[in-house]
């Protein structure tokens, strides 16, 4: 069974930030992949995502996670390119029967459509490996009013997507190498083979999390108001992070 | 004494299972009691805890008949959260109660929620250790600990929170005789200077015996027995069969009993049994 997502712990600035100011971070990379429409402002924001994994020490545990998701951002090229008419011909997949045209426009869209889903998604596994879960649902409930259950609903989601993805392209070749036909190019068919492996997966992510609520439940997180053993304001640094991130999305939306 | 908590006609059957894992429970426990569960594989022991903390029905889906009622709360209306601030959990599983990574912070949590000073989760968490006596693993990563510690952790963290009542799923399962005995001394202690009350589910009998005032049988979703520890011994003709092993001395009493020659209560602990062996040898010498 593959591991799921966990917190790494280490003491780097990346750890000691306010789980808040993380979860903007995510967000603003969000709001700036949308924005942004060149591939290759897209790319250095990815970049960007790799670079604060390396500096909180976790480069090991995400860069997996991040090569599962430019698999499945490659097969997303892949079912988009074929079909977009506009643009100048660039090449054919099949040179002499004219199959398969690919446009300048279409792999420009493609690029941009792969490179978003890889630079937004990308940000998860780093937030799951510098921030324990715990700490993220007590902001979520706490400081940012999402009901509990919610809350542990969002963290399991979050805990889960990066997995799933890294392990679907593991068990899809696990499967291949038995004889299962995984190699069909019918999305349909495709969906169908993955959904009864990923189900193992989603019930251990759901359980565990389950666990974990009830644990925290019978010590009586939920009853009221709460108090910190250790603090966790919002450090100077807290605030500095988050005006560069403000800063910087403001001027990506002004360019 | 009066009661802390009881269940009424407790019935439950989690969703998707035809027979009850519960079937019609009733159970009565006094303030300052020490209560030991024991019963095979699948009995319903740790179904029953969950109902106790509130688990169930909040958490477990399922049909629910009855009603629990503890320290004067009902346990349907009630959150886990909210009777969390009278009963105390150990789960089963050591490992899924853990919420954080480092010990002292999963003491801290609970005393968190109860929205206390600094200073005094310090001082509960410091106690707490050292009931326990796992002060040096304060500092320690709670996903490095053995099974052991991580039970003796998952202790001192309901301990920290001063319930009323704890209860504790085989608290002591991956614990050695050692660890086993330390944790039940923990337990007295709590029980008779504290006056918590205690109920706690137990796989080794001779534990039970020794320190738990009343002891329940379970099998099936029922309480099949239940009295105090020499009246439920006394039941091999029921305790046999269930596969539960009285402890040595108190077989060695029944064997006696069979062959006629020991007529008195039974012993729970050895120097009880070395006051039966006298007897009998004295009257032994007497007939003779
Ligand atoms: N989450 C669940 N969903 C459905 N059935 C369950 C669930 N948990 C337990 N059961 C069933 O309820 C019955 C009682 O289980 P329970 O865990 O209470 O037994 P137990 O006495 O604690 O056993 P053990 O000594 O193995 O811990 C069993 O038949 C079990 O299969
Ligand atoms: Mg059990």
């Amino acid at each position: 069974m593959p591991a799921l997502v966990e917190y790494i712990p280490k003491d780097t600035l990346v750890h000691r930030l306010n789980p808040i100011t993380k979860i903007l971070w995510t967000l603003a990379v969000l709001s700036v992949c949308f924005i942004l429409q060149e591939p290759l402002a897209i790319f250095i924001v990815l970049l960007s995502n790799i670079l604060v994994a390396w500096l909180s020490g976790v480069l090991k545990q995400v860069i997996p996670a991040i090569i599962g998701l430019f698999i499945f951002s490659l097969v997303l090229i892949l079912f988009q390119i074929f079909f977009v008419k506009e643009g100048n011909t660039l090449f054919y997949v099949i040179p002499f029967i004219n199959l398969g045209r690919v446009t300048d426009v279409g792999l420009k869209f493609s690029a941009v459509l792969a490179l978003r889903m890889l630079a937004t998604t990308s940000t998860i596994p780093i937030l799951m490996t510098t921030t324990q879960m715990k700490d993220i649902i007590v902001v979520l409930t706490e400081k940012c009013r999402v009901p509990f259950k919610y809350s542990f609903m969002l963290v399991t989601a979050l805990r889960f997507i990066p997995t799933f993805i890294e392990e679907m392209d593991q068990i899809l070749q696990a499967q291949r190498s038995r004889g299962y036909e995984t190699d069909t190019s019918n999305p349909f068919k495709k969906l169908f083979i993955i959904i009864p492996l990923a189900i193992p997966l989603l019930i251990l992510s759901v359980k565990k999390a389950e666990k974990m609520a009830i644990s925290m439940e019978v010590r009586g997180f939920g009853a009221g108001p709460r108090s910190y053993y250790n603090r966790v304001d919002m450090k100077k640094t807290d605030y500095a992070v988050i005006a560069l991130l403000g800063t910087i999305t403001l001027a990506v939306l002004i360019m | 004494m009066s009661s802390i908590i009881k269940i009424s006609g407790l019935t439950f059957v989690y969703q998707g299972s035809k027979v009850p894992a519960l079937d019609q429970i009733n159970m009565d426990v006094k303030q300052g009691d020490f209560i030991g569960i024991i019963g095979p594989t699948g009995a319903g022991k740790t179904t029953l805890a969950l109902c106790m903390n509130g688990v169930i029905p909040h958490f477990y889906p399922g049909d629910f008949y009855g009603s629990v009622w503890v320290d004067g709360k009902d346990t349907v209306e009630n959150d886990c959260a909210v009777l969390a601030g009278s009963i105390g959990s150990v789960f089963q599983d050591p490992e899924a109660q853990m919420v954080a990574m480092v010990v002292e912070d999963e003491l801290a949590f609970g005393l968190e929620n109860l929205n206390l000073p600094r200073h005094e989760m310090e001082r509960r968490i410091t106690e707490a250790l050292e009931i326990t006596g796992i002060s040096h693993l304060r500092y320690h990563s709670t996903s490095r600990l053995s099974g052991g510690q991580k039970q003796r952790v998952a202790i001192a963290s309901a301990i920290a929170l001063h319930p009323k009542i704890l209860v504790l799923d085989e608290p002591t399962s991956e614990l050695d005789p050692q660890g086993t005995e330390i944790v039940y001394d923990t337990l007295k202690n709590l029980n008779e200077n504290h006056g918590i009350t205690i109920i706690v589910i137990e796989q080794k009998i001779q534990y039970l015996a020794q320190y738990c005032s009343r002891l329940m049988v379970m099998d099936k979703g029922k309480i099949v027995i239940e009295g105090s520890c020499r009246e439920v011994l006394a039941r091999q003709d029921i305790l046999k069969p269930l596969g539960i092993n009285c402890p040595p001395v108190t077989q060695l009493a029944h064997m006696l009993k069979e062959r006629g020659l020991y007529h008195g209560e039974y012993p729970l602990k050895v120097d009880e049994a070395y006051m039966v062996i006298s007897k009998v040898l004295q009257d032994w010498g007497n007939f003779k």
